[in-house]
């Protein structure tokens, strides 16, 4: 048993036989009952008809202009296909070893392979490549959709934890909900669509699980822990049973939730709490309404781009869009962050949540360039296109503007103006004209260090967790070698947190804290003790911290963060809250150990 | 069992459609045939192994047949690699 750690993307357990998708090699592994050896030989012979069909037609129109030489290979490829080593091979494999035909022809070829790498003859081991061309297309003859793959694991015969190097949105969109318990995924992050499909099925979600295709063999035993962002390769059973029980608790939670019967999210010494929902897409306002979320803190508005350009989304359609928002949301309010997004995006390049590459020379596009209200505001006509749509939708119910990455007052005045600029605008066309609260993103340091100059120009703070973190402690968690630097706990963060605290209260101002920070059960306890009452995150993250809310007096949190701004390192802020509330920071072995980054990589 | 060893002639070794044509010929004889090259045997009548043999020009190849038409199958491969597998020494 051992486990691998990634970023918790999808919450829930579950754990079964892993099933692998090498997305970059278009294969699919996974064993096969005794039961399915005829009709995986079967599926291989199919894909070989076809595949000698093709070739046959191949040679045929070369034969026909001429192409002499290449007509020729081509019979060449169709011995190679019926060749002992190849397809008879592959079909004793299935029957042998009782594995898929995909994995079956993978096995005879990387059999081939090996013996062909000994020899020293380079220009002849670059002949392997005719060999590699038919093995390609009987793969490809195996998928029953060949365009895209999307249909790779119609064929599983039993529910699978999908083990993949990549998860195409097109891909995860067919992902049959019976037959896939849960995914392991290497890349992705928690804003990639496949992610934000996989909350959507409900299926739990862990991705950037470095070598996760390299360490699980197909059929081995694995748990995905979509709430601590782990996987665990050939748990124990006493890993399982407490898995299970976790689940158990976590339903039970939920159906609760949806029975109503949760209950007021109230401290045990009577403060009221404020949970919002985190949302992408408006279809998640069901979810959040049915998790007990009390408004929407954070809909990411850049999602509704889905790869147009910013010029082709024009006022009319957002406007229908937010107002249907809002009216769901009612009585709660709504609460619109402006496009997030970079310059490629913003001319319809890769859709929101997307890694984008590196942009012209002198120009960068990573997160530090010209994005979010930068870009807003060079862009006034886009931004005010938007606004006008928001104050529009604003006549509906209650809508609030999140301005995304602000450093300086002045782009909030800016974007003040903005705001105003399309109120007119709006009243012009004779339109009511309602004022809207326009809110700044704490997650950069320079606007966290000046809280009190923003609390003059903004009506409300949000803090963005996951940029903060990563700016103040200048860490780059695409960068796998120091990842495990991301720190939520980091004093510098408590003590960051709490300065904001301090300032926006001064200033009159309300603070959420709004990120995946907050999901977390010791992070929740000290936001809470650091005074937070208002708080944005996923909507399956909710009902937990509902519910952990209602068994905590303010008055200990309040003790608990006092210390821990005293301690030294977050081990020792961790070992802290281990001792002081186990029952929710429980110590490590069980699977629900917050997992402790420092030091452990 | 009947075995001579000859040179590959032909520019290019022994690649892909070499073998095709290789292994045409030895699957029209009933005798086995099998195919030497250093210190590897492969089966004759198999296009894979004929390439994991990675004959280069000039490298010696000894060549066994083995059954009722084995003289007919072993002179119609000597030939075919003697020819240099019918390629002309500059591509047509």
């Amino acid at each position: 048993m051992f486990r691998l750690t990634g970023i918790a993307v999808s919450p829930g357990l579950s754990w079964g036989p892993a099933a692998l998708l090498l997305q970059r090699h278009l294969a699919i592994r996974y064993a096969i009952a005794p039961g399915r050896v005829e009709r995986e030989t079967a599926r291989l012979d199919e894909a070989r008809e076809a595949t000698a069909h093709q070739l046959r037609a191949i040679h045929a129109r070369f034969s026909q202009t001429g192409g002499r030489d290449l007509a020729a290979l081509f019979e060449a490829q169709l011995l190679m296909l019926d060749d002992q080593m190849l397809v008879p091979r592959a079909r004793s494999i299935i029957a042998g070893d009782r594995v898929n035909a995909e994995w079956a022809i993978d096995r005879a070829f990387d059999e081939f392979c090996a013996v062909f790498v000994e020899v020293g003859d380079a220009y002849l081991r670059e002949r392997r490549g005719d060999v590699a061309d038919v093995v390609g297309r009987l793969r490809r003859n195996l998928l029953p959709v060949s365009a895209g793959g999307g249909r790779l694991l119609v064929e599983l015969d039993a529910p699978a934890i999908l083990v993949a190097d990549e998860l195409a949105p097109s891909v995860a969109a067919q992902l049959d909900r019976t037959l896939i318990l849960g995914l392991a995924i290497e890349t992705g992050s928690r804003t990639h669509h496949s992610a934000i499909l996989a909350r959507s099925l409900g299926l739990p979600a862990v991705a950037g699980v470095g070598g996760a295709t390299r360490h699980v063999r197909p059929g081995t035993l694995v748990l995905v822990d979509g709430y601590a962002g782990e996987v665990v390769i050939d748990p124990s059973p006493a890993v399982i049973d407490e898995a299970r029980e976790r689940r158990i608790r976590h339903e039970s939670r939920l159906a609760a939730v949806r029975a109503g019967q949760h209950g007021p999210a109230v401290s045990a010494d009577g403060v009221a709490i404020r949970f919002q929902a985190n949302i992408e897409r408006p279809e998640e306002i069901e979810v959040a309404r049915t998790a007990g979320a009390e408004g929407v803190g954070l809909f990411r508005s850049e999602f509704l781009l889905g790869g147009r350009s910013l010029d082709e989304f024009g006022e009319e359609p957002q406007f229908r869009i937010y107002r249907d928002l809002i009216e769901r949301m009612a009585p709660y309010p709504v609460t619109v962050r402006t496009f997030d997004i970079d310059e490629s995006q913003a001319s319809g390049g890769p859709e929101a949540g997307q890694e984008t590459g590196a942009g012209p020379v002198g120009l960068s596009s990573g997160p530090l360039g010209l994005r979010a209200i930068r870009l807003s505001l060079r862009r006034r006509d886009v931004l005010e296109t938007q606004l006008r749509a928001l104050v529009r939708a604003g006549r509906h119910g209650a809508v609030r503007v999140l301005l995304p990455f602000v450093s300086a007052v002045e782009e909030v005045r800016e974007a003040r103006a903005a705001l105003e600029s399309a109120r007119r605008a709006v009243r012009g066309d004779g339109g009511e004209s309602p004022e809207i609260p326009l809110g700044v993103m704490i997650e950069v340091p320079s606007a966290a260090l000046t809280v009190d100059l923003l609390a003059e120009e903004a009506d409300f703070f949000s803090i963005g967790t996951n940029d903060l973190i990563q700016y103040c402690l200048a860490v780059d968690r695409t960068d796998g070698r120091v990842a495990g630097l991301f720190d939520p706990l980091h004093p510098a963060i408590l003590r960051v947190v709490r300065h904001v605290i301090r300032m926006a209260r001064r200033g009159g101002r309300s603070v959420a804290v709004c990120g995946e920070m907050a999901a977390d059960a010791g992070a929740l306890l000290l936001l809470l003790g650091l005074g937070v009452t208002e708080f944005s995150m996923s909507p399956a993250s909710i009902p937990a911290a509902r519910e952990l809310v209602q068994q905590v007096r303010l008055a200990d949190l309040r003790r608990a963060a006092a210390r821990a701004l005293r301690l030294p390192t977050s081990r020792d802020i961790n070992r802290m809250l281990m001792d002081e509330f186990p029952v929710f920071v429980p110590r490590p072995g069980g699977l629900n150990g917050r997992p402790h980054r420092e030091g452990e990589r | 069992m009947l075995t001579r060893t000859v040179p590959v002639k032909n520019a290019l070794g022994i690649h892909a459609r070499a073998a095709a044509r290789f292994v045409h010929i030895a699957g029209g004889f009933l005798s086995r045939v099998s195919v030497t090259c250093g210190a590897r045997t492969v089966d004759g009548k198999s296009i894979l192994g004929i390439l994991l043999l990675a004959a280069a020009r000039g490298i010696p190849v000894t060549i066994s047949a083995d059954g009722s038409d084995e003289v007919e199958a072993l002179d119609a491969l000597c030939r075919l690699v003697e020819s240099g597998f019918g390629e002309e020494p500059c591509s047509d």
